[in-house]
């Protein structure tokens, strides 16, 4: 009796966490005054589980009801993306701390939060469906919140594709279970069907944004509002990616094609970041390319996808502050320091300045790597280096000028420094330093990364002597047909490199 | 086994021509009914996946004596309790969709994907 009640509790903990952000959510609807503190408290106890499963003193296996029930992981796998989860989520709610929101924000993030944590943990394909499901149309609403006309269009575009996909999706569960009797992930391990495989991927990449199904993501993140375009590409993106990789684990002849989709998707990125005169679309084409490079290992792509989920939040939550969205001009502009700061330190983290985050989990990603895949990578860190490059070179404001006329109300002047940003950069600082000294052979990496970040810098300026931003006419591929061809034409390439 | 296969064949066929109405339709609102087509035909598909077994529910009667309650072909209830989940989740999508559809209408009442879809440009 005494020695299945430490399980037990263990049990009722996890339960009692994957539930708390829905509960939380219903109270914030009957009592608005408490939301912020309950959202709050909601990450707190994520980031609490994740330290509790990194320290071991929670079990790996949670099963409930049974065989026929449902599975968890609470596995270290999970840590860096709750982690995650926790961080991006609470800097957004203490980033909107002091302005008005409007109505269901907070119940709206509760809920993503909850769906999120539930996607980085389950382990079979139903759960996983259901999930996504909670976080897409959580992510439709959220987006929806802005009520502009535009929005409109952009939200019904990404629930529309999100559940046509999430529908070939079930296909996909459902050949599973015809074969193997069981929506396990062990089970599609064991699957001989090639269209259960495909119909599975097609719908897990659509949702982590990856190559031709991620064309949608661009547009819906950068006509989202700023905090839920730092929730659309911080973390709802690895709702999918985090399940695919796990998949990709058990599954063997997934691994070579992911690592070939993965490293397709960090090009094309690339190359529409490059391309782009808008700032909040540079951003999210960066997320597709970066989003390539989680793909690309099981083992370090958590780690990876955290530090540039961090990254890329602080970067969003100050576009709202930006002077403008054109990218012409840009050097001419003075930024505010609570604005230019936040700005260098989240971009360098993504190219992989050492004391950041993204030093560390470029190194990590290296290690774990072949060397034609390393090559590609560093080559794809340099071309990352030139598009940020873009954001770098604007005076920086001395003095803060007293922002007159746009709130004509008596509002607060905005403070100068938001503690949301400053939370996620001291996250990125503290990560880098703290992995700094394990890192493998730590010398010829901080050179590499200075190469790289010289190199970036040199094609950055080649690019802008040529002007090749604005000759280079690149076809738009984000027009619904082509989102919906884009899905189809990955499904039935699939199809055929799976069937070899 | 055949008319398992011709069911699965009819199923297909639906799902496919319910991705050729999503792609090929101009209409918002017939995009979002062909998305209800796939949804529709996955139903059938979980459906027809439990009833291979047998089509007699899984339900004992007092009444039944265990011998004959082993020969009765029992239809599989786990996918049958899985679609429902599902079922209800792209029932709630549908209504968001026409939701926003409404909204849509008011400026273009056609509905037309040209008044909306500009692709990448602002």
């Amino acid at each position: 009796m005494l020695s299945f009640m430490p399980l037990l509790y263990a049990k009722a903990t996890v339960i009692a966490w994957l539930l708390l952000p829905f509960l939380a959510a219903f109270l914030a609807a009957v009592l608005p005054p408490l939301a912020r503190w309950l959202a709050l408290f909601c990450c707190l106890a994520t980031a609490a589980v994740a330290v509790a499963i990194q320290l071991g003193s929670l079990p790996v296996n949670v099963e409930l009801l049974g065989a026929y029930g449902v599975a968890l992981k609470t596995d270290a796998f999970a840590v860096p993306f709750l982690l995650l989860n926790a961080l991006v989520c609470s800097a957004v709610v203490i980033d909107s701390w002091k302005r008005p929101l409007p109505g269901p924000f907070l119940l709206l993030l509760m809920v993503l939060h909850g769906g999120l944590s539930s996607a980085f943990v389950v382990m079979d394909l139903i759960s996983l469906y259901v999930t996504l499901e909670v976080v897409g149309i959580s992510a439709f609403l959220l987006i929806l919140i802005s009520r502009s006309d535009r929005s409109l269009w952009v939200a019904l575009r990404y629930l529309l594709i999100g559940n046509t996909v999430m529908t070939l999706f079930l296909i996909g569960a459902a050949l599973v279970y015809l074969e193997r009797g069981s929506f396990r992930f062990e089970a599609v391990a064991g699957t001989t069907s090639i269209a259960a495989l495909a119909l599975l991927l097609v719908g897990l990449l659509m949702k982590s944004g990856l190559f031709l199904s991620g064309l949608w993501l661009p547009v819906t993140h950068a006509e989202a509002p700023a905090e839920v375009s730092a929730l659309l590409s911080g973390v709802v993106v690895t709702a999918g990616i985090a399940p695919l990789l796990r998949l990709s684990c058990g599954v063997p002849a997934l691994g070579p094609v992911i690592t070939g989709i993965g490293l397709a998707s960090a090009v094309l990125g690339l190359v529409f970041a490059l391309a782009d005169a808008d700032a909040k679309r540079l951003l999210a084409w960066s997320t597709l390319s970066q989003m390539g490079l989680v793909a690309l290992s099981p083992v370090a792509g958590g780690f990876y996808a955290l530090s540039h989920g961090t990254a890329k939040a602080v970067l969003f939550l100050v576009a709202r502050r930006f002077p403008g969205r054109a990218l012409q001009g840009w050097r001419e502009r003075p930024l505010p320091a609570g604005v230019w700061w936040p700005l260098c330190i989240g971009s360098l983290s993504i190219v992989g300045l050492p004391p950041l985050a993204g030093f560390a989990a470029k190194a990590d990603l290296s290690g774990v790597l072949s060397l034609p895949l390393e090559v590609a990578v560093t080559l794809v860190s340099m071309g990352t280096a030139a598009v940020y490059a873009r954001f770098w070179g604007a005076p920086l404001l001395r003095r803060t000028v007293p922002v007159v006329g746009l709130s004509s109300g008596g509002e607060a002047p905005e403070p100068a420094w938001s503690l949301g940003v400053i939370l996620l950069v001291l996250a990125l600082v503290v990560m880098g330093s703290a992995t700094l000294p394990w890192t493998a052979s730590p010398f010829s990496a901080v050179a590499k990364s200075a190469l790289v970040l010289l190199g970036g810098w040199g094609l950055h300026t080649l690019v802008e002597g040529l002007r090749l931003p604005e000759k280079l006419r690149l076809p738009d591929l984000e027009g619904l047909s082509d989102l919906l061809g884009g899905i189809g034409v990955v499904g039935a390439g699939l199809l055929l490199i799976l069937n070899r | 086994m055949a008319p398992f296969r011709l069911l699965e064949l009819l199923i297909l066929g639906a799902v496919l021509a319910g991705f050729a109405g999503l792609l090929l339709r101009r209409n918002l609102f017939l995009k979002v009914l062909s998305m209800d087509v796939i949804g529709s035909a996955v139903v059938a598909l979980f459906v027809l996946v439990g009833a291979r077994s047998g089509l007699r529910s899984p339900i004992l009667s007092a009444a039944a004596n265990a011998p004959a309650a082993a020969a009765t072909a029992w239809a599989d209830p786990i996918p049958q309790a899985v679609i429902l989940t599902a079922i209800v989740i792209g029932l709630s999508i549908q209504a968001l969709l026409l939701v926003v559809i409404t909204r849509l209408s008011r400026i273009d009442p056609g509905l037309d994907l040209a008044s909306f879809d500009t692709g990448g440009q602002r």
